[in-house]
């Protein structure tokens, strides 16, 4: 009982989050669903921050900021929802493709998503506790701190057990431990459901924001895509965290690029929801894997980056009609939706958690960084990753999208938009972070690159999905030309 | 005319392209289902819930925060071992080392070792379970 009251309201919740600040005056069908596909993350993202603070300041019961919380939200909602919903008109996807095509890509969808779910459903089945060491060794280790610790809790981020990595934050383990302590016991399906609701909300989001900003054709293609990678199903219900943090970076990205959407739409105001969204799920990203850090530090910079260059260039295009102090108020949105979580996790770093293992020795990192056979290992490796890290069937995804896009003749310049491009610099700063951490790690490179780079890979291919399938459909016309 | 054939062999070309994608999908897809664990014989891998009851006596009788030493086997399976120690035992910190006043020796699947002269057995829990005492760690 209490445990489904728990449920309900971290989902409503999450709803709440993602309805206050994605557009609310559509009933378009997609924007419900990315809405639904939102808020299990913000929604658990939130449960977690909750435990945390009731960690922190000793309160036992968490159902009661549980319902305080739910009933803020709430009333921000009812605050600012519109009286009447506006009925959109739906944009014909009427087309010159053939019917059978169409039929051909609704059929390959469906029968990839529904493989994904039975491939799913049946590894966690025989691996409740996740599969591989990461799950027993990391998350499922630091929940059982969380929650049985009581006053000790603490004791979990000793540096006398530096292989369970203490200094990872906490959104999965403190996400779990609230249900437990909802529950009153420990139970294998709260992490196991949670590695399966983050594998399928992430298929969720990209398949409804495509679909906003594509169509439905391109939408069915991303998620097909997606749900046809092997590793990203094997990972999700492993009960690692990266995929959980795959979907806080496509979140982040979507919303920014929906925004330049809405901006479009709506003509009298230029929204910000979408943007502080974006920066909270940024920040979220941060609250659950170190690399996260770093792709919030990548997106502030892809911010300030794309508004120099385009001061520089002076070139005021459609989009970029807003006068500089509505810019710089989007910039404050974006900070505002990340800032409460940055604060969170600095606070983590700086009061529980002890160093990370990547940075003790400054001065051994630097004499890595001077040797050139270190960034050729780690190229090599780049290149060899790329074209296997999905555990593809015969044909790598990698290759089979590019072949996508060579052949789809989508390749005449186009000028992109504002979320878009800030959306590529950010996955390429990140790329770039990972690529430095490998040239300065402590460990073996060999040793480090075989068990972390196909999962950093993973990390981005929903982003890189998304942003692909933008790019090759680069407007909702575009489809029916296909 | 000429615009029009260009049209229909750049359309024809895209309608090929996306045949061939979703073709490479399927495969990946098939070879999702394939790897798949067969529903009829599912063989449930509770490696840690074995470990947890491995260690449920012991747990019982180990005062709740705190640091305790350990020791185990060595091999391939020491590391894991370890780990799975740590996993059941919280809240408690597990350090892999015999200099704390209470050592764990976990031995899953060999006869314990003679400790070191400095331990004491404490007491035997059973399935290579044991607590011992440092008398040389105050």
């Amino acid at each position: 009982m209490a445990l489904g009251l728990a449920v309900v309201l971290c989902l409503a919740s999450g709803y709440l989050i993602s309805a206050i600040g994605t557009p609310h005056n559509s009933l378009k069908v997609s924007n419900l669903l990315l809405r639904i596909s939102l808020s299990p993350g913000y929604g658990l993202g939130l449960f977690s921050l909750i435990f945390f603070g009731a960690r922190v300041i000793c309160l036992s019961n968490v159902l009661l900021p549980d319902f305080f919380i739910f009933a803020l939200l709430l009333a921000g909602y009812i605050l600012i929802r519109p009286r009447t919903p506006v009925c959109e008109p739906q944009p014909s996807e009427k087309s010159s493709r053939p019917v059978w095509l169409s039929r051909l890509v609704t059929a390959a969808f469906v029968i990839a998503l529904c493989a994904a779910l039975y491939a799913s459903i049946l590894r966690t089945l025989i691996h409740p506790h996740g599969e591989g060491w990461d799950a027993f060794s990391i998350w499922n280790l630091h929940a059982r701190f969380l929650f049985r610790g009581g006053s000790a809790w603490r004791d979990g981020f000793s540096p006398l057990i530096p292989w369970s990595h203490p200094d990872y934050p906490l959104l999965i383990p403190a996400a779990i431990a609230h249900f437990w302590t909802t529950l009153g016991r420990e139970s294998q399906v709260v992490p196991a459901l949670i590695g399966l609701v983050f594998t399928f909300s992430t298929v969720g989001v990209l398949f409804s924001s495509l679909a906003i900003l594509r169509g439905r054709f391109a939408a069915m293609l991303g998620t097909l895509t997606l749900s046809a990678t092997p590793f990203f199903i094997e990972t999700g219900t492993s009960q690692y965290a990266d995929v959980p943090l795959s979907f806080f970076y496509l979140a982040a990205i979507s919303l920014l690029c929906l925004n330049d959407h809405e901006r479009r739409q709506t003509s009298s105001s230029n929204p910000k929801g979408p943007l502080a969204l974006a920066g909270l799920a940024a920040g979220l990203a941060a609250w659950t894997k170190n690399e996260g850090a770093l792709f919030l530090c990548a997106l502030l910079a892809g911010w300030i980056l794309t508004s120099v260059g385009r001061s520089r260039s002076q070139s005021s295009t459609a989009e970029d009609i807003s006068p500089p102090r509505t810019r710089g108020n989007s910039f404050l949105f974006l900070l505002a939706g990340m800032v409460p979580v940055i604060l969170v996790v600095v606070w983590f770093k700086h009061s529980i958690a002890p160093s990370g293992d990547l940075f003790l020795d400054k001065w051994m990192a630097l004499h890595k960084l001077m040797d050139p056979n270190r960034y050729r290992i780690i190229l090599e490796w780049y290149g060899k990753d790329f074209l296997r890290f999905g555990n593809w069937s015969l044909i790598p995804g990698t290759i089979a999208v590019a072949v996508l896009y060579f052949l789809s003749g989508k390749n005449e310049k186009i000028e992109c938009k504002r979320g878009f491009r800030i959306a590529v610099i950010t996955l390429a700063l990140t790329l770039a972070g990972y690529f430095a951490i490998y040239v300065i790690t402590p460990y073996d490179l060999y040793w480090h690159l075989r068990f972390s780079l196909n999962r950093l890979f993973l990390q981005l291919w929903p982003s890189v999905i998304f942003l692909f399938f933008l790019k090759v459909f680069h407007s909702r016309e575009e489809i029916c030309t296909l | 005319m000429r615009a029009s054939s260009t049209s229909r062999g750049t359309s024809a070309r895209t309608t090929a392209a996306v045949v061939i994608f979703v073709a490479c999908c399927l495969l990946s897809t098939i070879r999702l289902i394939r790897d798949a664990p067969n529903p009829f014989h599912l063989k449930v891998d509770d490696i840690s819930q074995r470990s947890d009851q491995r260690f449920a006596a012991l747990q019982k009788t180990l005062p709740n925060p705190g640091v305790l030493g350990y020791i185990g086997e060595s091999g391939n399976s020491a590391l894991p071992d370890y780990y799975l120690a740590q996993y059941a035992l919280a809240p408690r910190v597990i350090d892999h080392s015999p200099n704390h006043p209470l050592v764990i020796g976990n031995f899953p699947s060999s006869r314990p070792a003679l400790p070191a002269g400095n331990l004491k057995l404490i007491q035997d829990f059973g399935n290579g379970v044991l607590l011992f005492a440092n008398q040389d760690s105050n």
